[in-house]
This record gives structure tokens, C-alpha cells and sequence, in this order.
């Protein structure tokens, strides 16, 4: 019996059309704009002005606080501004704006593509270049990487789990790098597990990836028979469910563990890393190149099967800048999606600049995405077996839309994940997610308001 | 493309509406609308064609002119309201019972609570309770009109297996053949007739993930204990497991009636407790109550439990065990 998490979940069709495109290398553009904020956490604090000429992989922005991180430069050439620019929901962000000139890199940084195996041994020396090169968690929530690979004191990490799930549909960028780059990425799994202790670590792919779970294991068994560290390591498949890539599901999966409310994977001995991160980690170890780099999906149901793409992309360059490359914005297009369609963000600025978490530009058509009025909720209990927190949005959203902040808290709110099971579900089309969502935040200020009291 | 939508995630829908659950509902309960109208004939077919036109005029005329909202009709709820109620009626009952039925089910259960998802009671059982009580002559009278087919059956008229029993003890049914019963039974309300009819229905429900099946067999399960363990005890006395599944109401009310979305409880221990209850109080009302037949009382009293069910009973949360 294969494995997946317990409780709800969905299936929606998996629409992996761009999966056959194999990745191919973005041109420069003329200009790059790079986001302070690219990773969870506080913006990143510039540390060029105008008028300065930078290298490819040059730092550009310092941490601005714990949970925080290096930004780089990801072309060579001059600073022309350092000020706001509209990121893709439209609000301003400090960008770094960069006028491209060649492409020369920093020193120290090794762009052949040999596979380097040997694990360092330094723990310190890794966890300092993970940081240093700015990487960041490239499975949706961009939290820094060398954080997570810290468990606090008294905390021991016992699995290691590579999230290669990829249970949004559409996206393929995880799928492509599997297929492409597999032994970086078990390199870059090797290296996290040596910095944990040597734990076990599970590579977790879902079971309509049979090419991915091939190749890795095959990588895997390859990288065990020819180096040394790799024991330990092993690929599971997983019963294709969605939100199967959500940490908490995937730990579920894994290991059988559940993460108690507001806790961390690290309280059930998980440390949970997607595959793209693992691929990051590889090269800012191994061949101490930054973080400016990452694969990004170009697909929809409107393009036509050659205008689908799997892209290697320099951080900062415009979304406009990749569709225009990509043919253009099919004409049905209705709305533009950064990520997946479940979770992913609807793009009201498609001139914003590309981030490390970009990992795709979806074309919805509006039939397939605008959604239908509401109508009296049939209380068919659809959107509860769907929730995989097992909570119960019809009855969250009744008490959101009444204020009643007690019974939402009793009843959970602040455990949702945010997935979209349940709005997905809802054959009466009421707006749950939206509603839980803000009632979620409400909670949260609330239960963090009575602990800082507390103190 | 000169806009782009923007809105919150996710961005896709699984499609399945009110409208495509009631709709499948309706489909689940053709086989056995097809077999009463073949076995009863045209006064069957006026039957379910008054119910079900009565049900969905009076819901689009209480929408529009007393409610003054946005018409409800077309989700297709109000004509599994007119179907389930004649799917309740024996194949005589005039045509202005049946309207009575449906003013009472669709006017009072359902639209005084406030329309679909509000009510507290199933609406075709309330109908049906309320005609049983006001018209038990109508609503007793098991005599078989002319059908499109099988005149041969019409051997037994009069009574149900249940109210053989209840007139004239067990013996009254020692030669019952329960082969015929499942494909076409011996009397009773037009839903009861066939039993392998409602459940291909139920099937169906269950392949297109409509409902669940706790509650439906937690109240067959049920039944079956319950009975076994009476007849166990005393055959002589009291019916048996199987004659107690394949009579009366219960697979009709099991599979489409207690099933109903807004009437019974939101998660799966709910469901079984709910169902647990109908089929003790659906067992208790056959061995000692006045009635023969029990399950729509039962239905109807576990429809006000439901709050109190909801209350107690919740989904298991991710990482509160």
C-alpha cells in the first residue's frame, strides 16, 4: 500500500502538459530588477547604490535580521537605481535595478558542471556558505534554508525528507530538475543530511512521476555504489493526493508523525526541504554559486503543446520579459498565476521581476477560473473531508462571517494551511478559503497578543 | 486580453455544484421511479407528475412573490423534494393529497426554515408524515392500479408484509418469497417496491461521491442486529433480519432519505450515530409501536437531533490527537 497523509485531501487532474519540455536557458534580458524581498522573512538591506558596477553572484543586499537573507546580483553590469518597484501583487518593494553589461561572475565561483561528490566535512563551513550564497526554501514559502537546517537546541532532526511531490497541477519545474539534474540534488540531500547528524532522509515523489522516481533512485544507487556519505538515502513514492507537498502532509506521509498545532516539523524529529532547494544547496556548497538561479514553468491549457516551457531563469528578470520570450500572452488568457493554480498568487503586475520562489507563469482561461456566485451552503460536509488539517471550514466560515473569534479559535482557524481543499470542493461556490484566511490572521494577532502579554 | 483577473487562491474549482448533486440525486432515483411506473401505471405516472410540478411551482412561487428573492428552482433540490415525496405514496393516492403533500414538504418544511440548506426536517418526509397522520385511509390503501406490466402479482392487496404482521402476527408472512421482494415487492408505497432498484441508486450515489456511505448501512447494520437479535430469541414472536431490510421504507429512506445533505449530521461519526438511531427507533416503532412501518418517524426525530450530533461530534483534526 502506497503512502499518503491521513486526513482529506483532493485530486484535482494533475495537467502536467509542459512535463516532456526539457529545461532550457533564458537569454539576458537588458535589465534586471532584483526584489529585497525574495524569502520569508524581513527584506533583505541593499548594499550598492547607482553608479556601481557589479558581478554576476555578488552580493547586493545583506540579511536584515535571523529570518532573513543574502540577495545577489544575478547578471554583471552597472546599478542604475536602488529605490520601489511594483512586485507582482502591486505593492512596492525596494528593487535593485541593474543595467546588463556581459556576463562576468564573482570570483570563487565554479560554473563548470562537474558533479562534485565528496561531502565537505565542516559543518559550520557548509551552513555558513548555504547562508552565505543566500539560499532560500524554493518549495513555495522561500524560508531561509540555513535556518531550517539549525534545529534549536534540545531538538534532534531523525528524518530528512526532500519534497518532490509536486502535487500542485501544472507545474513541472521539480519534475524537469529530477529528470535533469538528479545527482545534484542527492549531493545536495547528502550534504543536508551530513549538517543534521547523519539522520535518514527520504526523497518523496508521487506516484504519477514514475520517470522522476526512476531516475532518483537510479541517482541514488549510483551516488551509494561511487562516494562516500550517501548511505541512508532513499526515494519513496507516494500515493498522488494533493496537498501532498504541504509539510505537514508530507511528514504525515513520510514518517506517520503529525506536527502539533503551531508547532514545528522539528518538534516530530522532520526537517523537510523541497528538491529545488536541495539542487540550490548542491551548488552553493559544492560550487559556492549563489542563489540567483532557478527553473520556472510555462504552461496553460491555452498554449499550444510547442509553447509550452521549462525555463532556467536569472532572478530579477520581468515576467513580461519571460512571456514576451515564451510568444507572448495567449490571447484567452484571463488571469496569470505565479505558482501553482491551488495555492499559487494571481499576478496583477506581469512586469514584475522575477524572485528566487518564481516558479512559473499558468495561463488560466476564464473558464476555467472565474468563479460562480455564491449560493446557501447545502451543508453536504464536502469541504470538511476535503480539509487535510481535518478542520471544518463550513462551520469556520459560519463563525468568521459572525465574528465569533472564541469558537474560531476552539475550532482550530489557526491550523489551516491555506491549500484551497475546501473552496475547491464547495459545490455551493462559498468563498471559504477567502473568509478563513483573514479569520485565520485575526487569531493569530490574537494568540500572539495573550503570549506577549503573558510575558 | 486587456485586464487581468485577480483574486485570492485557489484558482481552480472542482466543477460540482448544488445543481450536478441534486441533479444526480434525481438520476439515482430513476430505476426506481421506472419500476413503480411499470408495475403501477398511469395513476403512478400522475403521481410523481403532479409531485414533482407542485414542488418546483411552489418553490418558484414563494421565491418570487413571498420571499422576493432570487428563485432557487433551478438547483434542482425542490424536484428531488417532489420525487422522494412520491417515491412515498402508494400508487393510489389522489392527485390533491399529493398537492397537499407538497405544499406541506416545500412551503412549510423547507421554505418557512428559510429554503435549501436551512431546514431542520426533511422536507418529503415531512410532507409524507403529515399526509399518513391526516389521510390514513389514502395513505394505508395498498391496492395495486393497473400496470404497464406483471398483472399477474397483484395476488396480495390490501396490506404490506409490515402490516400483515402487525394485524395478524408473524404467520400472516411465513410464505413470503423474498426473491420477488427484491425485484419487485409485495405492497406498500411506490418506492418500496423494488429493493434492487434503490440500490443501484445507492451505487450510484457512491461512485459519483454524492454521499457516503455510513449512514445508509450503519442504519441497515442496524436493523439487522436489532431484528437478529430478537428473532434469535424468540422466531416465533418476532420478523427476522432479512424480512426487516427488504420491507417497508427502509432501503427508500436508508439510501435517499436520511441521506439528505442539510438534515443529517456533517461528519462520520455523526452519520453513524445518526444512523444507529434511526434504525433502533425505526426497529422499535415495527416490534411495539401502533404504526407497522417506522422509518419516517425515525428519520424525522433523529432531523432534530442533528444539532446536538453536530455539536458533539467533530472531524479528527491534523495533529490534536
Amino acid at each position: 500500500m502506497m503512502k499518503t497523509f491521513s486526513i482529506g485531501g483532493i485530486h484535482p487532474a494533475d495537467s502536467k502538459i509542459s512535463k516532456d519540455c526539457r529545461i532550457e536557458v533564458l537569454p539576458l534580458p537588458s535589465k534586471v530588477f532584483i526584489s529585497m524581498a525574495q524569502h520569508l522573512g524581513a527584506p533583505a538591506v541593499p548594499v550598492v547604490k547607482a553608479g556601481d558596477k557589479v558581478k554576476a553572484g555578488q552580493v547586493i543586499a545583506e540579511p536584515a535580521g535571523f529570518i532573513s537573507a543574502y540577495v545577489h546580483s544575478s547578471v554583471s553590469g552597472t546599478v542604475k537605481s536602488v529605490g520601489p518597484r511594483k512586485d507582482i501583487a502591486g505593492n512596492n518593494m525596494v528593487h535593485v535595478e541593474i543595467d546588463v553589461e556581459g556576463d562576468e561572475w564573482a570570483d570563487g565561483i565554479d560554473l563548470s558542471d562537474k558533479l562534485v561528490t565528496e561531502i565537505p566535512e565542516d559543518v559550520k563551513a557548509i551552513l555558513e556558505k548555504i547562508k552565505l550564497n543566500g539560499v532560500v526554501g524554493l518549495g513555495g514559502a522561500t524560508f531561509p534554508a540555513h535556518v531550517k537546517l539549525c534545529p534549536p537546541p534540545g531538538k534532534k532532526a531523525e528524518c530528512l525528507i526532500l519534497n518532490g511531490a509536486e502535487c500542485e497541477p501544472y507545474l513541472t519545474s521539480d519534475y524537469r530538475i529530477m529528470l535533469e539534474r538528479s545527482r545534484e540534488i542527492v549531493v545536495g540531500a547528502a550534504i543536508m543530511k551530513h549538517v543534521l547528524g547523519g539522520c535518514r532522509t527520504v526523497i518523496g515523489i508521487e506516484e504519477n512521476k514514475p520517470e522522476a522516481i526512476r531516475v532518483m533512485s537510479e541517482a541514488v544507487a549510483e551516488l551509494q555504489k561511487s562516494a562516500k556519505g550517501y548511505e541512508g538515502i532513499s526515494v519513496m513514492s507516494l500515493k498522488k493526493k494533493y496537498p501532498q507537498g504541504g509539510e505537514k502532509q508530507l511528514i504525515d506521509a513520510v514518517m506517520g508523525r503529525q506536527v502539533k498545532s503551531m508547532g514545528l516539523p522539528i518538534d516530530v524529529g522532520a526537517v523537510v526541504q523541497n528538491v529545488a532547494t536541495s539542487l540550490a544547496v548542491y551548488e552553493a556548497v559544492q560550487k559556492n554559486m549563489p542563489l540567483v538561479t532557478n527553473v520556472l514553468t510555462v504552461t496553460g491549457d491555452c498554449l499550444p503543446a510547442d509553447r509550452q516551457h521549462n525555463y532556467k531563469f536569472r532572478i530579477g528578470m520581468p515576467l513580461s520579459y519571460v512571456a514576451e520570450y515564451a510568444g507572448g500572452v495567449p490571447e484567452q488568457a484571463a488571469k496569470i498565476i505565479s505558482g501553482g493554480p491551488m495555492m499559487g498568487k494571481a499576478i496583477a503586475n506581469p512586469d514584475a521581476a522575477t524572485v528566487k520562489g518564481s516558479s512559473s507563469l499558468l495561463y488560466l482561461t476564464a473558464a476555467q477560473t472565474v468563479r460562480q456566485a455564491e449560493s446557501a451552503c447545502i451543508r453536504c460536509g464536502k469541504c470538511a473531508d476535503a480539509c487535510p488539517m481535518g478542520l471544518e471550514p463550513f462551520l469556520l466560515n459560519k463563525y468568521a462571517r459572525n465574528g465569533m473569534m472564541d469558537e474560531l479559535e476552539e475550532n482550530a482557524v489557526q491550523d489551516c494551511i491555506e491549500c484551497g481543499c475546501c473552496l475547491y470542493s464547495c459545490p455551493a461556490n462559498i468563498p471559504l478559503l477567502d473568509i478563513i484566511r483573514i479569520a485565520k490572521g485575526d487569531v493569530i494577532r490574537i494568540i500572539r497578543g495573550r503570549a506577549a502579554q503573558k510575558k | 486580453m486587456d485586464k487581468l483577473l485577480v483574486s485570492p487562491s485557489p484558482h481552480l474549482h472542482a466543477k460540482t455544484s448544488t445543481t450536478s448533486l441534486m441533479r444526480d440525486v434525481v438520476i439515482a432515483m430513476l430505476p426506481a421511479v421506472v419500476v413503480s411506473v411499470l408495475f403501477y401505471g398511469w395513476s403512478e405516472l400522475l403521481i410523481f407528475g403532479v409531485s414533482v410540478a407542485s414542488c418546483v411551482l411552489l418553490e418558484y412561487l414563494i421565491t418570487k412573490y413571498l420571499l422576493k428573492r432570487p428563485c432557487t428552482v433551478g438547483d434542482w433540490s425542490a424536484a428531488v423534494t417532489g420525487v422522494l415525496l412520491a417515491l412515498n405514496l402508494p400508487a393510489t393516492t389522489p392527485w390533491w393529497v399529493v398537492l397537499i403533500g407538497a405544499i406541506v414538504a416545500i412551503g412549510v418544511a423547507k421554505m418557512t426554515f428559510g429554503g435549501i440548506g436551512q431546514n431542520l426536517f426533511n422536507p418529503a418526509i415531512a410532507g409524507r408524515v403529515f399526509l399518513l397522520i391526516s389521510f390514513p385511509t389514502y395513505m394505508t390503501d395498498w391496492t395495486r392500479p393497473q400496470g404497464f406490466i406483471g398483472n399477474g402479482l397483484d395476488a396480495m392487496t390490501g396490506a404490506t408484509p409490515l402490516g400483515m404482521v402487525k394485524e395478524g402476527g408473524i404467520s400472516a408472512v411465513a410464505d413470503l418469497d423474498y426473491l420477488d421482494m427484491l425485484f419487485h415487492n409485495i405492497g406498500g408505497s411506490a418506492g418500496e417496491l423494488s429493493a434492487l432498484a434503490i440500490l443501484a441508486g445507492f451505487v450510484y450515489l457512491l461512485v459519483r461521491r454524492v454521499i457516503k456511505p455510513y449512514i445508509t448501512l450503519s442504519i441497515l447494520a442496524t436493523v439487522a442486529i436489532f431484528s437478529g437479535i430478537f428473532w434469535a430469541v424468540n422466531p416465533a414472536e418476532y420478523t427476522g433480519p432479512l424480512f426487516n431490510l427488504l420491507t417497508g421504507g427502509i432501503l427508500l429512506g436508508s439510501v435517499f432519505m436520511a441521506t439528505d445533505y442539510v438534515t443529517s449530521p456533517m461528519s462520520n461519526l455523526g452519520g453513524v450515530i445518526f444512523g444507529v438511531g434511526i434504525g433502533v427507533l425505526t426497529m422499535l416503532i415495527r416490534y411495539f409501536g401502533a404504526y407497522p412501518e417506522g422509518v419516517s418517524f425515525a428519520i424525522l426525530i433523529m432531523n432534530s437531533m442533528v444539532p446536538l450530533i453536530n455539536k458533539w461530534c467533530h472531524s479528527r483534526k491534523y495533529g490534536r490527537a
